[in-house]
């Protein structure tokens, strides 16, 4: 069975060095792996040097692939999948009035994505070669409104190939055997709070227990009661960095949730960076 | 009435937007000018500093010292696109069914482009006011800095008159002129039926059916924010981390901008560089255990490092800018003692870079 990871958290917390990771982790156990970005622009194709990011998979040198899907796209394939027919998609979507309602239907374009993410384990539209699918997902707000579209559009359509599209993928994603879940995080207020957030909405919302990844730990064993601050300026901002460490464990321990920490890693390159990130991932 | 000058803090998601967008706010207002800054989602402590918390009114910000004045408030999306709604649909206008209508609810919230052209419409009631001398807005969180300036866009193009005609006109209860049109249409709406469902165009015509009374006023709107964002009221900053692939996208987007009439002139790099160079000795005299001294020395060479890479980064950054755009590095300061304290030490480095 296929298995697929969706990879959110706050804008600027590291999510899709994460989510690059996790693909390689996957990719290094001999699974094939892809990695997917969300919207239309790609942040990958400069990470890695890419020449292109697209909608069709791409070779990376760490084995795994890395593909764009846009709204549209998914959209696109959708349509030509269940028309069957170029000439009538054509009529349809290339008039300029449809597409401008089609690209902006709220929920739409979220949906279409949702339906292109799960169509392996649906069993539904062209068949996916991919044993693992790591999606470098939306930042916290829109990735609420991402799971929230089919529930959305079932409740909108009850009949029809849309209605019964938007139950089955409802049903996948929130299928624990399927789909994992995992909220990066940094050792802030605001990160802290949106995860906090997102999880008990996930919880309550869907069912769905998230994992929760701390991204950029001092990499040292020290505590923060070891230190004395009155040393120096860089005791101090040690001492403090690992304070607001052991208060974002402490806030997320209180909601019985216990991180996965990806230490803080600087001086490498791309690749080694994903590299060095993945060998500290377990399964 | 005052007239009024406008800086747009633009920048992707986690890179301090709202705190750069408070402290140009609290220089300005040092400078004798009365300040708006307008945020969104600011971060509980910031909010309990600007004094805005629980209140979506315009505050004037508390216990802070300024030659001018310095008020404050987060953008309540809903509220003002139901208080837009209200306005343009005219005195005594009923406009409970649009409100209950599910796909104005999302539309009004969540659809890509909303919380942009509400942020944009809090801005120019706020300029419209003539109230202050400078506006100061935080944009909503994004991936990428320019979806903000292609948001309204693509907001105005659902509202775009022939879309909602169309709609309207295929239900098939239209004159015969309209019959005669939407002949080719119908086909259209057919295949949209087979997409998705008869009950989804059903809803859509409704949605544009209630909409219908204030899309006009809609477009204006846009059209009119448009104006004041191309005026030469109006700069805009980008605003970046120091981070290799954001930077580049940065300097990529600043052209971009500037391409479209839009007056870009600065890069600012939130903390790019420690406000002063560490003191490293922590030996003899220190009161640490040995074990830990260790340990503190094993990473103390570790972060020198992660210094060093950082100017490094920071330095090539800058010789690739050359004269292209004017590059702003912000400092980072290390525990300030309060959010104020905060506020006032980053002005105070941006006073020091920037002349508005």
């Amino acid at each position: 069975m296929q298995k697929i990871v969706f990879v959110t958290g706050k804008g600027g917390v590291g999510k899709s060095i994460y989510a690059a990771a996790l693909a390689q982790k996957y990719s290094m156990q001999g699974k094939r792996t892809l990695l997917v970005e969300l919207g239309d622009e790609s942040f990958f194709k400069t990470f890695f040097g890419l020449p292109q990011v697209q909608y069709t998979p791409t070779k990376t040198k760490n084995g795994f692939e890395v593909a764009l899907w846009s709204g549209g796209e998914a959209l696109k394939e959708y349509a030509l999948h269940l028309l069957k027919s170029e000439a009538v998609y054509r009529l349809f979507f290339e008039n300029k009035v449809s597409r401008a309602l089609i690209h902006i239907a709220p929920g739409l374009p979220e949906l279409a994505i949702l339906g292109k993410i799960t169509s392996g384990p649906r069993h539904h539209g062209p068949s996916s070669p991919h044993d693992v699918i790591i999606v470098d997902a939306f930042a916290t707000g829109h990735f609420l409104a991402l799971m929230r579209a089919p529930k959305g559009m079932a409740q909108a359509i009850s009949f029809g190939p849309m209605g019964e599209q938007s139950r089955s993928i409802m049903k996948t994603v929130v299928d624990s055997s399927i789909c994992d879940y995992h909220i990066v995080t940094l050792a802030e207020e605001l990160p802290i709070k949106e995860t906090i957030e997102l999880y008990d909405q996930l919880k309550t919302e869907f069912n769905i227990s998230a994992d929760i990844i701390l991204n950029k730990k001092l990499n040292t064993s020290l505590q923060s009661n070891e230190l004395n601050s009155d040393d120096n300026e860089f005791v101090k901002y040690v001492k403090e960095t690992l304070t607001r460490e052991e208060d974002a464990r402490k806030r997320l321990q209180e909601k019985n949730l216990s991180p996965f920490e990806v230490p803080f890693i600087y001086d490498k390159t791309s690749y080694e960076l994903i590299e060095q990130i993945a060998t500290g991932i377990k399964l | 009435m005052k007239s009024t000058q406008v800086v747009v803090c633009i920048g992707c998601g986690g890179v301090g937007k709202t705190t750069v967008s408070a402290s140009l706010g609290y220089m300005l207002a040092d400078q004798g000018y009365k300040t708006l800054v307008l945020t969104i989602d600011p971060a509980k402590r910031l909010a309990t500093t600007l004094g805005i918390e629980g209140t979506k009114e315009i505050t004037e910000v508390p216990g802070v010292q300024l030659k001018g004045k310095l008020f404050a408030s987060v953008i309540d999306h809903q509220t003002v696109f139901n208080e837009f709604i209200k306005r343009a649909s005219g005195a005594g206008a009923d406009v409970t069914p649009i409100f209950r209508n599910k796909l104005y609810q999302q539309m009004s919230t969540t659809l890509s482009g909303s919380q942009e052209f509400t942020a944009l419409e809090k801005l120019y009631s706020a300029y419209e006011s003539g109230e202050y001398d400078w506006i100061v807005l935080d944009t909503p969180p994004s991936k990428h800095a320019i979806d903000f300036l292609n948001a309204p866009q693509k907001l105005s193009a659902l509202f775009n008159d022939s879309v909602a005609k169309w709609l309207r006109n295929s239900d098939g209860k239209g004159g015969l002129l309209s019959q005669i049109i939407s002949s080719g249409t119908r086909q259209v709406i057919q295949i949209l039926e087979r997409l998705t469902g008869s009950e989804f165009v059903k809803e859509l015509r409704l949605f544009f059916f209630y909409i219908h009374a204030w899309q006009d006023k809609l477009e204006n709107r846009i059209v009119q924010v448009h104006n004041l964002l191309i005026s030469d009221k109006t700069r805009f900053f980008l605003i970046s981390s120091l981070d290799e692939v954001k930077m580049t996208e940065a300097l990529n987007l600043g052209q971009e901008v500037r391409k479209q009439g839009y007056q870009l002139t600065k890069i600012i790099i939130n903390k790019s560089r420690f406000e002063k160079t560490f003191d490293f000795k922590v030996g003899p005299g220190s009161t640490q255990s040995a074990a830990s001294l260790k340990e503190l020395e094993l990473f103390k060479v570790s972060f020198e490092k992660y210094i060093a890479q950082r100017e490094e980064l920071l330095h090539k950054f800058e010789n690739s800018v050359a004269n292209r755009i004017e590059l702003v590095s912000l400092k980072e300061y290390l525990d300030p003692i309060s959010d104020t304290d905060n506020l006032k030490l980053i002005a105070f480095d941006l006073s020091q870079k920037i002349k508005l």
